[in-house]
């Protein structure tokens, strides 16, 4: 395998994969029940996690497994809730910045951060949202 | 030479898959990007075999799997699948795909799977 081209393929199309999770989950701030957003925000992740395991690169393959496997459990529970949110933005930035260690020094990217890894674990156990504010 | 159609949304994907299969005699006719145009181009280019990945925009492969079938039966199915995806490579095998690889791609797996179902057409 010609891992020259194959990293810079990969760079190239999880940087973009990165930037549509990240549209992604932003809309699902502001509409947490957003399917589409939720479809392609699982999509990207499937896709990380398909490009990185074929090169080895076992942080974002995991990573992005646990991501995919997150946004299939809020998308079973029809939205997206805050706590799954918060998690996903950071499983985006951590992602981020493998990328920016790979793009930097051509080595594979570091693995996962185990304390994230086991907070996407526990989906869908979740926290209760705060209840709306009285007047 | 069997003419193959390659359907993946991620470019890195179609290109590893064309990689594997062109220097073992296979001719890669057309890709696609997502399950609305791997059935265009099914009509437009009739491949022998198309290797199809299951997650795609527009429309899943197994729902292009069925509207292919509905159209053809002769054309071979490859599914492309992840580990942990075998409910949904059963359903496309039920709606007509012929056999399945799973990412990340073994070589040695793609091609002989692909000559496995290149036999069986035959």
């Amino acid at each position: 395998m010609d891992l020259a081209k194959y990293r810079a393929l990969f760079l190239e199309e999880a940087t973009e994969h990165l930037a549509e999770l990240s549209r992604a989950l932003l809309a699902l701030e502001k509409n947490a029940a957003d399917v589409e957003a939720i479809d392609l925000a699982f999509r990207m992740a499937h896709s990380i996690k398909g490009m990185a395991a074929s090169l080895d690169y076992h942080g974002p393959a995991e990573l992005g497994h646990k991501l995919e496997d997150c946004l299939a459990a809020q998308r079973a529970e029809g939205k997206v809730s805050v706590r799954a949110s918060a998690l996903l933005f950071r499983g985006l930035e951590a992602l981020e910045r493998m990328v920016a260690v790979l793009r930097a020094t051509g080595d594979p990217p570091p693995p996962a951060d185990p304390a994230l890894i086991a907070e996407l674990s526990g989906q869908p156990a979740d926290v209760p949202e705060a209840p709306p504010k009285k007047a | 030479m069997k003419r193959v159609l390659i359907a993946d949304d991620a470019s890195f994907m179609r290109q590893m898959i064309r990689d594997i299969i062109e220097p073992e005699g296979y001719e890669v006719v057309g890709e696609a990007s997502d399950g609305v145009e791997v059935v265009e181009k099914f009509r437009k280019l009739r491949p022998d075999i198309i290797m199809m990945d299951i997650v795609m925009p527009k429309r899943s492969g197994i729902d292009a799997v069925r509207a292919i079938r509905s159209e053809d039966s002769t054309t071979t199915i490859v599914m492309c699948s992840a580990l942990g995806q075998e409910t949904l490579v059963m359903e496309a095998i039920q709606a007509g795909a012929k056999d399945f690889i799973v990412k990340p791609f073994k070589p040695d797996a793609v091609v002989a799977t692909l000559a496995k179902v290149s036999e069986k057409s035959e």
